[in-house]
């Protein structure tokens, strides 16, 4: 009997080996899975899409002899629940505005900072590397606008059974020199669901 | 009950063109605006039932492309929905250079639109490249 019942045990957890949610690879471009309460890969391309068309669309990038902005990232506050990587959104941001043809971003300043550049520098006095080819001074070009912005979250109850969960995507464009702000552009993205689901 | 259904639809019909002369830029929406003969609480489920019988949805009248002063093509695009209920969808709009060729860009993802029932709508896609001098654009239910 004891015999009998391990054998229908072991029958049992061999068929239901394989009858587990397989894993799949996502569609990207044409994802049709359900949306979720949390920030997803799809909400940071809609916004970065909406953004980089303002922006470009704004004319804000122009520049009257034809030339390319300098443009520089500044702090992109992660004001959420979640653990937001914030060049989630600006690498696609920043690969658009070089790609446009108006700006170049700088590794120089800003939170897209190369440390390199600047470790770089600090070999003009080492015995052991030709200093001519060695970064000299006054090289570095300064930007001409820099970038920034804000990501937050707002939770709230909209009844007993589900939460509404909002998204604020801000992002402004301000001249390094005078401070003037030339541009700036928020998205929201709006969410209902369970009160179950966790947003964060 | 076949004659009266007839009757209703009659009435629909018939009616379409005698209402009083309004602002069409306005919309005002049932139960704020005053009913008509053409769209009364009679009439109103019936024309419903019926939009929704044949599968009304979104039509899009023009789609407008001009280069704007930073040198990049707009796209606008005009259209109108003949339902009678929100229709929510997706667009993608992909750049096409001067080759035909589709130009890669972060921008070219499902983007979300939606037309009130009844009514017009209108929306604006921005090409990233200067290189653009086309466009092709897909729709998809927003799910």
């Amino acid at each position: 009997m004891k015999a009998r019942t391990l054998h229908i045990i072991a029958l049992l957890s061999i068929l239901f080996t394989g009858c587990g949610e397989e894993t799949t690879n996502i569609d990207v471009v044409h994802d049709e899975g359900k949306p979720v309460m949390a920030l997803d890969y799809r909400d940071f391309d809609q916004a970065a899409s909406a953004l980089v068309q303002s922006l470009l669309g704004s004319g804000s990038l122009k520049k009257k002899d034809g030339g390319r902005y300098v443009v520089a990232t500044g702090r992109i506050v992660n004001d959420t629940m979640q653990r937001i990587d914030t060049d989630q959104l600006m690498a696609k941001i920043e690969e658009e505005l070089l790609n446009s043809g108006q700006a170049v971003m700088s590794s120089a300043v800003g939170s897209g900072t190369d440390k390199l550049i600047h470790e770089t520098r600090e070999l003009r006095d080492s015995e052991e590397f030709d200093q001519s080819t060695v970064a000299a001074r006054g090289t570095l070009i300064a930007p001409e606008l820099s970038i920034s912005g804000k990501i937050f979250q707002r939770n709230i109850r909209y009844d007993k059974k589900r939460q509404q969960v909002e998204y604020y995507f801000q992002l402004k464009l301000s001249d390094a020199k005078t401070g003037l702000r030339f541009w700036q552009k928020e998205i929201i993205v709006g969410k209902r669901g369970s009160n179950k689901s966790v947003a964060w | 009950m076949k004659r009266l259904i007839l009757f209703y639809i009659s009435v629909v019909f018939l009616a379409i063109g005698c209402g009083e002369e309004r602002e069409s830029r306005i919309k005002v929406r049932e139960g704020i605006g005053s009913d008509t003969l053409v769209d009364n609480i009679v009439t109103r489920p019936v024309a419903k039932a019926f939009s929704a019988l044949i599968g009304e949805g979104i039509v899009v009248d023009e789609a407008v492309l001009r280069r704007n002063d930073a040198g990049f093509l707009e796209l606008h695009v005009n259209g109108h929905n003949k339902s009678y209920n929100t229709k929510r969808f997706r667009y993608r709009v992909e750049w096409l250079d001067a080759s035909g060729l589709v130009i890669e860009t972060k921008t070219s993802v499902w983007l979300r639109a939606s037309a009130m029932g009844k009514s017009p709508f209108s929306f604006k896609v921005v090409a990233p490249r200067t290189e653009a001098v086309d466009f092709r654009m897909d729709t998809r239910k927003w799910e």
